[in-house]
């Protein structure tokens, strides 16, 4: 394989198109777009809003998430395995009375596999949430948008990635504006 | 988008919009109530050149705190924990008082984040990043005490069940490990959700950043968060997981912290009325916190639409509330008291209101339950200089309380041969100073440099925000 050597006089080469950036001006234009662009059969597109719209899920077509099936599993694991460690500690490898109570009690450990089943819920909520959503990611395309600032502030887009099968730059600008956005752009790479 | 109309007089800042009007809703947020002025007002002091001239004196003595907090600290690690004015019978002295002071502080956050969270209180969006700040801060601070409290807190890790020379583990029935498991879950806890809830406001900070510096810093922190639908869905599911969490966390947290007392057999701690007793205080004097802290803070860094005076009579309300119930467990412990009729039982509360430390159990009841009766009053909850003091005093309260619980219990017990008074030491009280000066000095780094009210979450309870879906996707997925 010969190295590649970048030649003074090679034309710059374009960003790849990235995706089609559409602003709306409200929750309620951006949720029947969203709408439109569903039943347009469009699969690699996302909503950016502000705040999370009420029933935006629903209209984009999202499956529910399996957060809360991971979390309850570790949850219980972290149960069991606290009183099993209470349980190996106290009343196996090592048994010994201490006034008087039996080796091992569901009552009294109810005390550390609570805290414990928590601890490991929340701290399974936390990583498992951003995991899920692929963050942190500190270069994303749309970053490069000075109009996407406002995802944060008060705007709300659309973005229509050019990799979806149905992604066309004619119809699919042409179909956001008509579905009432205010400005459509291009993102590159 | 159906236009909202709302009256002129409501778009005024600092409207008066605590009545109640159960078919013409006042409003939660006064003002212009647009999603960039929410984001103006949140953002003003994070991006500001220079904080208000009173917040770098108040930094300036939380500093100077913090120093002799560390001092004490240093003195007491090395020259070891006689240096406290505990002795026999007071074992426990200003250490537990302070831990479990700190401790109960630190339930409002989650109390307001949380249960009101799943009770759906839309008013609490404005509070809530606020409350939980003092909750990760004040967690912080009773954290302090236990791990000092070991004496050699270079041998701290020997709590921990690891396989060890001597072949021996941990005690699992001592309600001092279960106490060290809770206290340790909820500081996890209450960072990890503060700082999950600030994520997207942490990346509305990177998105208006002027200069590299912040905006490396604040998108470092808030992880490249780009308010995906995608992404919101699974968040909002997060956060819903975490709050129901918390409900059973917050209540858990002061029950096993009251069963170091509750376990023993001192006559005045071997109550089962402990854990609610203990829960109730704690969320008391929280309340109180977010009350003494949210005054200043609305008034000095121009937060008056978000933190609006409906929220301070709301809050005003639930401390009567918890006020209240406090006093009824006060009087329903003298009644146990005398019903038991075991002579010790008898004497530990008379020995409360009329022995020795007569003035503390006083205090505590003036404070906790006498004063705060004035909240009945709506001019009480909503007028500062009156709500102000009541707060603070329901602080010193719940100090005086946890003082009358812990020492005027031991101070005279079974045998009056082995009878002692308790007085702390300077080095006690310098430890007590200091630790206000650890939690004002991250609080004024908090309101100084991260959004102090949750602008996502404010956004969205304003009335535009408001959708329905259309017709045609009520079968979508």
């Amino acid at each position: 394989m010969s190295t590649y050597i970048p030649s003074m006089d090679a034309p710059v080469e374009e960003p790849a198109l990235y995706a089609l950036l559409a602003e709306f001006h409200d929750p309620q234009s951006l949720m029947n777009a969203a709408n439109v662009l569903r039943k347009a059969g469009y699969y690699r597109w996302d909503c950016y809003t502000p705040f999370p719209v009420h029933g935006l899920d629903k209209v984009m077509g999202q499956r529910p998430s399996i957060l809360p099936v991971v979390v309850f599993t570790v949850a219980a694991l972290g149960c069991i395995g606290m009183l099993a460690l209470a349980w190996y500690c106290n009343a196996f490898d090592y048994p010994i009375v201490v006034s008087g109570k039996p080796y091992w009690g569901l009552g009294p450990h109810m005390f550390l596999a609570f805290p414990v089943t928590v601890l490991a819920s929340v701290v399974t909520t936390f990583y498992a949430t951003f995991i899920f959503c692929k963050l942190p990611i500190f270069r994303h395309p749309l970053f490069t948008s000075e109009r996407f600032r406002r995802a944060t502030d008060d705007g709300f887009f659309i973005a229509v990635e050019a990799r979806d099968a149905k992604f066309d730059l004619k119809v699919t600008s042409e179909l956001l504006n008509s579905a009432g956005a205010l400005a459509v752009e291009e993102v590159r790479d | 988008m159906t236009t909202i109309e709302i009256p002129q007089t409501r778009l005024e800042t600092g409207y008066d919009n605590t009545a109640e009007d159960c078919i013409n809703r006042e409003p939660l947020i006064t003002g212009e109530a647009t999603y960039h002025a929410v984001t103006k007002i949140v953002c003003a002091t994070p991006e500001a050149r220079r904080a208000p001239k009173i917040w770098y004196v108040c930094f300036t003595i939380s500093l100077m705190l913090l120093c002799v907090l560390f001092l004490t600290i240093a003195y007491q690690v090395f020259t070891g924990v006689g240096v406290w004015g505990n002795n026999s019978p007071n074992a426990w002295g200003f250490d537990i008082i302070n831990f479990v002071f700190w401790v109960g502080i630190a339930h409002a956050g989650t109390m307001i984040s949380a249960i009101l969270l799943m009770f759906r209180q839309r008013w609490r969006t404005g509070i809530n990043r606020f409350a939980e700040a003092t909750t990760v801060f004040s967690v912080l601070c009773a954290g302090i005490y236990p791990a000092i409290h070991v004496g050699r807190p270079w041998f701290a890790y020997w709590l921990l069940p690891y396989p060890n020379i001597m072949g021996d583990w941990p005690n699992f029935y001592s309600p001092l490990l279960w106490d060290a498991l809770a206290v340790g879950t909820y500081s996890t806890f209450s960072f990890l959700f503060w700082y999950f809830g600030m994520v997207p406001d942490l990346a509305t900070l990177r998105d208006r950043a002027k200069t590299r510096t912040r905006h490396t810093l604040y998108g470092i922190f808030s992880l490249g968060w780009r308010g995906s639908a995608r992404h919101w869905k699974i968040y909002d599911r997060g956060m819903i997981i975490m709050g129901g969490l918390a409900c059973a966390l917050v209540m858990a947290v002061s029950s096993t912290v009251s069963t170091d007392f509750a376990v023993s057999q001192i006559p005045g701690w071997h109550e089962t009325i402990f854990p609610p007793y203990f829960t109730v205080g704690a969320i008391f004097s929280g309340f109180a916190t977010v009350i003494a802290l949210a005054i200043p803070a609305r008034h000095l860094f121009g937060l008056k639409d978000l933190i609006t005076e409906r929220h301070m009579d709301n809050l005003g309300k639930l401390m009567l509330v918890l006020s209240s119930i406090v006093l009824y467990i006060y009087l329903i412990e003298f009644f146990t008291a005398y019903y038991s009729g075991n002579f010790y039982e008898r004497f530990a509360y008379y020995n409360r209101e009329f022995g020795p430390y007569w003035w503390m159990g006083w205090a505590m009841m003036f404070c906790n339950g006498v004063v705060p009766q004035a909240l009945w009053f709506k001019k009480a909850r909503t007028t500062w200089w009156l709500s102000l003091p009541i707060a603070l005093l329901a602080l010193f309260g719940m100090w005086t309380e946890r003082f009358s619980i812990i020492v005027t219990s031991i101070h005279r017990d079974f045998l009056p041969s082995s009878w002692h008074m308790y007085s702390p030491t300077i080095i006690d009280i310098g430890m007590f100073a200091g630790s206000f000066g650890l939690f004002f000095t991250l609080f004024l780094l908090f309101c100084r440099f991260l959004p102090m009210v949750a602008m996502s979450e404010v956004k969205s309870i304003l009335p535009q925000s408001h959708t329905h879906l259309p017709e045609d996707c009520k079968d979508a997925q």
